[in-house]
C-alpha cells in the first residue's frame, strides 16, 4: 500500500467492499450463533466494534514497540483487555443482552476479524486510520449481524427487534432460528451479497473500459 | 456348447437382432462398377506411394502403390483398365490422401499370380511376406497391417490364434455371410497363420445368435489340426479385441499392452479368408464383402472391389429409400460418417449403413443424472461419467488418472446414456490429446535442450491445431525446467 | 448432397432422462391414488399444490437464471409428487408450497440443478418442514384414513410406530394413519415392481435397505421377528427405500456402493428409532447416506480390465 488511502475510503472499505462477514467471511462463529434475533445481532456487533476500534488504536500506537516474533500474543493480550472491559460493562448495564449472548462475549477475543485487522492494518498504520478502519469494519460487522438477526427473527418468530410484525396467524418457521437455519440464512445472504457486488464491479469495469 | 463372454457390455437393438434382419439371409452378390478410386492410405501406418501415372493400363492385382517401410502395405489395382488420374482426395481422417482412379474396361485380365499351394504344405517362412505382398490389413475395421501384427517383438510368445467371427456391431452381416459361404477359406487362412507362427491352438469365436455360422465353421474346422469353434454370448462389444480375448482365453491384455502380451493374436474372419486367397491363389486383396443396409431400397451383402464409390454401391442397391441424413462406414456403434457419397470403400469397410434424417438427428446433451448406466455398460470397468466431468473441464491429467487411456471407444456408455451425453466423443478427444502430448514430449526430449528449439522442431510436425498446442506446452515446460 | 457428420455411436438406447422420470411418476401413481382415496380431497389438494409449486419454481428459476427450461423432463414434477406424498393430508397449503419451493430452489437449483444436488430434494424439504413445523408433520397431524373410519377395527392410536399395534395386513392395505404416501404398502410394492421391470432402478437399494431395517431391528431392538416385520412395514421405510433412496443423483452407482449405502441407511434408521428422540428416522437415514454417496462412489475400488493380475490370483 504505497499510496495513501483517503480516510473516508478506509472507513467505507469495511462496510461494503471488504465487509468482514459477507466478503471476508471472518468471524462466522458469532455470526451463526447469536443472530437468532436482531437485537442480539446488534449487541454482538456493537461489542465487537468497541473492541475492534480500541484494540486497533492501541496496537497501532504500540506497533513500533512490539517485537515481530511475539506480536500475536501481544495483540491477544491487548484485545483481551478490551474484551474484559466490554464484558464487565455489559454485565453491569445490559444484563439481559449479556445473558442471551453468553459465552460469545468472551469469545470475541478469538474473533478472527479483530486479530485480522490488528495484523493486516493496525500494525502497519498510524492510529487515526486504524481507528477508522476498526470503526468501518465494526459497522460492517454490526450491519451484517443485525440484518441476519432481523431476517431470522422475522421468519422464525414473526418479529423484528421484538416488535410483532406478522400477524398472530403466522406460524413461525422454527428451523430458521435453529443452528441449521443460521447456515441457510448465512449462505443465502452470502450468495446474494456476492451477486450484487459482482454486478456492481462488472458495471464499474465496463464504465472504465468505456472511459479508456 | 457352453457360451463364453466378458463382463458388462450392452445389448443394442437386441429385439431387432442387432438390425441384421434385412441382410442376414441374403447371399453375397458381386458388384463391379465402371470406375474405382483406390486410396493409398488404407492402413494404419505409412500410406503407400503411387507407382502408376495417368494413362497407364493396369491389370487386376497389379501393384499401383508401393509400401513405404515396414508399417505399410502395397495397394493393388482392383479392376483392369486405364488409370484416369492420380490425385488427392479427402480422407476420412484429417487432410487429403493420394488416390488412383481407374476406369474399368471389364476385360478382367489379371497380372501373373504366384500361388504358394496348400496351406498345410506351404513353407511357414513364406507366409508372412506373402501376407504383406498381398496388401492385407485387418478387415474388421481397424486396418492394422496384418504382417506387423504377426511379427512379434523380441521375447514375445503366442500360444493361441483367436479368429473374430463375433460381428457384434449392429446391422452388419458381411462376416456372417463370409462364414457361411467361405468357411473353409477362413480355416485355411487360420491354419496358414498357425503354421507360420508355430501356434498349436486356433479358436474361432462366434456369437450365439449366428447358429448357422457356428455350424458351418464347426464343419469346416473338423479334422483340421488345432482348430476349434467357440460360441460366444450375443453382447456388444463381444468382438472387441480385448473382450474377445477375455471371453475365449480368460486372459486379459495388460493396460497399454497388445494382445501378444496375453500370448494371443486376434484376426478377423475376413482377414483369414484374405490370407487364404493370398497363399492358395496368390491373389492380393482387391475385393471384400460389405453389407449395405439401412435406408436403401434393397439391402444387400455385396462383394465389392476396393475403391468402389459409395454412390454406385447405393445405386446397385436400388438407391436411397428416404432422404439420407448420415451414411456410415461400419456399424452404428463405431462406424465413421462419410461427408458425401463420393467416398470410395476401403479394405476395412465392412458395411455401409444409411440413416434417414430422423435417425441422424443428434439430441443435445442434458445434465448427467448419475444413473450409472454407463458404469454398468463399460466393458473395461471404467467410470465414464467421472471421466466425462474431467473431459468437460479439459482436465486431461484427471482423465488420465481415471484410466481414459484404457477406453476402447466402443460407444457402449454413450449408447446407454439417458441424458445423451457425448461420452465416447469426449473420450476420443481426451485420448488423442494425451497421445499427442506424449508424442510432443518425446519429440521435445530428443531435441537439444533449448525450449525454443524444441518448440520450433516439434510444432510443424503436427498438422492439427491440437498437436501444435500440446507441442507448444511441452516445449515451454522444457524451457522452464532448464532455467 | 450434404450428409450429417458425427462421431460414433450413431444410435442410442431410446430410454431418455424424460422417460425415466415418467416411469418414476407412473410408479408413484398407485401410491398417490390410494392416498387420495384414503384421505380424501385434502390429500389431493396437498399433492396438486406441491406438484404445481415444484414445476413453477423450476420454470421461474430457469427463466431468471437464463438456463434452458427443462420442466418437461418431469424431474420437478416427480420431486413435487414425492414431497406431497411425504406430507400428512392435514398439511396446510402454504406448507406444501414452501416445501416444494425449498426442494426445487434451494436443494436442487442452487447446487446446480438436475444431477448436481447432493441431497434428495424432496427428502431435504421434508426434513426442513419437520424441523420448522413439527406440529403439522408428526403424529399429531396424522389422521386415520377416512374411508376406514366406518370400518370395524380402526387403529385408534396416533401412529403405529409408537404403539406397534397394527397388524401386518392393516399395514399392507394402508389402514393406518400416516403421511399420504406411506400408508399403503401394497401400492408402494406395485410401484417398486413397475420400476424394476422397466429397468428404471435396480432391486438392490430397496430390498437391501428394508432387509437391513428388519435385521437391525431384530438385532438391536431385540424383538420378535414378527414385531421386527411390523416395524419394518411401519412408517416411511418402504416408501423411502423405493422412491427416495433410489434417487439416481444421490445414491451410489456401483453395485457394492449401493449395498453399503442401503445397509448404512437401514442402520441409521434403526438407531434413530431405537435410541433417538424422533419416532421416525427414515428421512435422516437416507439424507445422511446421500451425503456419503460421493465418498462411496469415489473410494470404492473398481476392477478395470487389464489391471487385475493380483486380484485374479486371490
Amino acid at each position: 500500500m504505497s499510496e495513501k488511502k483517503s480516510l473516508g475510503k478506509v472507513f467505507f472499505n469495511g462496510i461494503i467492499p471488504e465487509n468482514p462477514t459477507f466478503r471476508l467471511v471472518l468471524g462466522t462463529c458469532p455470526t451463526l450463533a447469536v443472530t437468532t434475533s436482531a437485537l442480539n445481532g446488534l449487541g454482538m456487533g456493537a461489542a465487537a466494534t468497541f473492541v475492534l476500534v480500541c484494540s486497533n488504536v492501541a496496537i497501532s500506537m504500540l506497533r513500533k514497540f512490539i517485537p515481530d516474533q511475539v506480536r500475536i500474543p501481544a495483540f491477544i493480550v491487548v484485545i483481551c483487555t478490551f474484551v474484559t472491559m466490554v464484558q464487565l460493562l455489559m454485565q453491569a448495564f445490559v444484563p439481559s443482552l449479556y445473558e442471551s449472548l453468553g459465552l460469545f462475549i468472551p469469545l470475541i477475543v478469538v474473533n478472527c476479524i479483530i486479530l485480522a485487522r490488528a495484523e493486516a492494518f493496525a500494525s502497519k498504520n498510524s492510529p487515526l486510520p486504524s481507528a477508522l478502519d476498526g470503526l468501518g469494519m465494526g459497522c460492517g460487522f454490526t450491519l451484517a449481524l443485525t440484518l441476519m438477526g432481523a431476517i431470522r427473527e422475522l421468519i422464525g418468530n414473526g418479529s423484528v427487534f421484538g416488535m410483532q410484525l406478522l400477524g398472530a396467524s403466522y406460524e413461525p418457521m422454527l428451523l430458521i432460528v435453529l443452528a441449521s437455519g443460521g447456515f441457510f440464512t448465512f449462505g443465502l445472504l452470502l450468495g446474494l451479497f456476492n451477486l450484487i457486488v459482482k454486478k456492481v464491479e462488472r458495471k464499474h469495469a465496463q464504465k472504465e473500459a468505456h472511459a479508456a | 456348447m457352453l457360451t463364453k463372454t466378458f463382463k458388462r457390455g450392452i445389448h443394442p437393438l437386441h429385439n431387432m437382432h442387432e438390425g441384421k434382419g434385412p441382410t442376414r439371409d441374403l447371399p453375397v452378390r458381386e458388384y463391379v462398377s465402371d470406375s474405382v478410386v483406390i486410396s493409398m492410405a488404407m492402413n494404419i501406418g505409412a500410406p503407400a506411394k503411387p507407382c502408376v501415372k495417368k494413362g497407364d493400363h493396369v491389370d487386376i492385382g497389379q501393384v499401383i502403390g508401393e509400401a513405404q517401410g515396414f508399417m505399410s502395405v502395397p495397394v493393388h489395382a482392383s479392376v483392369s483398365g486405364e488409370v484416369v488420374s492420380v490425385d488427392s482426395i479427402p480422407s476420412l481422417g484429417a487432410g487429403n490422401v493420394q488416390a488412383v482412379t481407374i476406369k474399368n474396361d471389364f476385360a478382367d485380365t489379371w497380372v501373373e499370380l504366384h500361388p504358394l499351394g496348400s496351406v498345410e504344405r506351404v513353407d511357414p517362412k513364406a507366409v508372412i511376406p506373402a501376407i504383406q505382398a498381398a496388401g492385407i490389413t485387418g478387415m474388421g475395421g481397424a486396418s492394422f497391417p496384418t504382417h506387423v501384427k504377426l511379427t512379434f517383438r523380441e521375447g514375445a510368445t503366442c500360444d493361441t490364434i483367436v479368429v473374430n467371427g463375433a460381428e457384434c456391431e449392429t446391422h452388419l452381416t458381411a462376416d456372417y455371410r463370409l462364414m457361411l459361404e467361405h468357411s473353409t477359406r477362413i480355416v485355411d487362412g487360420l491354419r496358414a497363420v498357425m503354421r507360420a507362427l508355430n501356434v498349436k491352438k486356433g479358436i474361432i469365436g462366434i456369437e450365439d445368435n449366428k447358429k448357422e455360422a457356428i455350424e458351418a465353421m464347426a464343419k469346416a474346422a473338423s479334422g483340421r489340426e488345432g482348430v476349434s469353434v467357440q460360441a460366444l454370448k450375443t453382447k456388444y462389444p463381444q468382438g472387441g479385441e480385448k473382450q474377445l480375448i477375455e471371453a475365449i482365453t480368460g486372459r486379459q491384455v495388460p493396460s497399454g499392452g497388445l494382445p501378444i502380451d496375453a500370448h494371443v493374436v486376434v484376426l478377423n474372419v475376413g482377414t483369414c479368408a484374405a490370407i487364404a486367397d493370398a497363399i492358395i491363389d496368390g491373389k492380393p486383396l482387391i475385393s471384400r464383402i460389405c453389407t449395405v443396409t439401412g435406408c436403401v431400397r434393397n439391402p444387400a451383402n455385396l462383394l465389392l472391389r476396393i475403391g468402389t464409390i459409395t454412390e454406385d454401391i447405393i445405386g446397385t442397391c436400388g438407391g436411397y429409400s428416404e432422404t439420407p441424413g448420415k451414411v456410415v462406414f461400419g456399424g452404428m456403434m463405431t462406424g465413421i460418417c462419410i461427408p458425401n457419397d463420393q467416398m470410395p470403400i476401403m479394405k476395412s469397410t465392412n458395411g455401409i449403413v444409411v440413416l434417414n434424417e430422423r435417425q441422424s438427428h443428434s439430441k443435445d446433451e442434458s445434465p448427467c443424472i448419475h444413473c450409472g448406466r454407463c458404469v454398468q455398460a463399460c466393458p473395461i470397468g471404467l467410470n465414464p461419467y467421472q471421466i466425462k466431468v474431467a473431459a468437460d473441464k479439459s482436465d486431461f491429467a484427471a482423465a488420465e488418472k481415471l484410466h481414459v487411456m484404457d477406453c476402447i471407444l466402443c460407444g457402449s456408455c454413450a449408447y446407454q446414456c439417458p441424458s445423451r451425453r457425448w461420452l465416447t466423443p469426449s473420450f476420443k478427444f481426451c485420448k488423442d490429446h494425451i497421445t499427442a502430448e506424449a508424442k510432443a514430449r518425446a519429440a521435445a526430449k530428443k531435441q537439444p535442450p533449448s525450449g525454443a528449439a524444441a518448440r520450433n522442431a516439434s510444432a510443424p510436425k503436427d498438422s492439427d491445431s491440437m498437436g501444435k498446442q500440446s507441442a507448444g506446452h511441452a516445449g515451454s515446460s522444457e524451457g522452464g525446467a532448464n532455467k | 448432397m450434404s450428409l450429417r457428420i458425427s462421431t460414433a455411436p450413431h444410435m442410442h438406447n431410446p430410454l431418455t432422462t424424460q422417460r425415466l422420470m415418467q416411469y418414476v411418476f407412473i410408479a408413484l401413481l398407485p401410491t398417490a391414488a390410494v392416498g387420495v382415496y384414503a384421505f380424501g380431497f385434502p390429500a389431493l389438494a396437498v399433492l396438486l399444490i406441491s406438484m404445481a409449486t415444484a414445476v413453477l419454481c423450476e420454470f421461474l428459476w430457469q427463466k431468471i437464471a437464463k438456463q434452458p427450461v427443462r420442466i418437461n423432463d418431469f424431474s420437478a414434477l416427480v420431486t413435487g409428487l414425492i414431497l406431497g406424498l411425504n406430507l400428512p393430508s392435514t398439511a396446510p397449503w402454504w406448507m406444501a408450497m414452501i416445501g416444494s419451493a425449498f426442494a426445487i430452489l434451494i436443494v436442487k437449483q442452487l447446487f446446480g440443478g438436475l444431477g448436481d444436488n447432493f441431497l434428495n430434494p424432496a427428502l431435504a424439504a421434508r426434513a426442513v418442514l419437520l424441523a420448522s413445523w413439527p406440529v403439522h408433520m408428526t403424529a399429531s397431524a396424522y389422521v386415520n384414513p377416512t374411508y376406514f373410519q366406518a370400518g370395524v377395527d380402526a387403529v385408534a392410536t396416533a401412529t403405529p410406530l409408537a404403539s406397534k399395534s397394527a397388524s401386518i395386513v392393516q399395514l399392507l392395505l394402508g389402514q393406518v394413519p400416516g403421511t399420504i404416501g406411506e400408508v399403503c404398502k401394497a401400492a408402494i410394492l406395485a410401484g417398486f415392481l413397475f420400476l424394476v421391470i422397466t429397468g428404471t432402478i435396480s432391486w438392490r437399494i430397496p430390498v437391501i435397505m428394508t432387509g437391513s431395517v428388519f435385521l437391525f431391528t431384530l438385532l438391536i431392538g431385540g424383538v420378535t421377528p414378527e414385531a421386527a416385520l411390523i416395524a419394518t412395514l411401519s412408517g416411511g421405510v418402504l416408501f423411502g427405500a423405493v422412491f427416495m433412496a433410489t434417487d439416481y443423483v444421490t445414491s451410489p452407482i456401483t453395485p457394492w456402493g449401493q449395498v453399503i449405502y442401503a445397509c448404512g441407511a437401514g442402520l441409521i434408521i434403526v438407531l434413530i428409532r431405537q435410541f433417538g428422540s424422533y419416532p421416525e428416522g427414515v428421512t435422516y437415514g437416507i439424507l445422511l447416506m446421500n451425503i456419503a454417496t460421493p465418498l462411496i462412489d469415489r473410494f470404492l475400488p473398481r476392477k478395470i480390465y487389464g489391471y487385475k493380475k493380483e486380484a485374479k490370483k486371490a
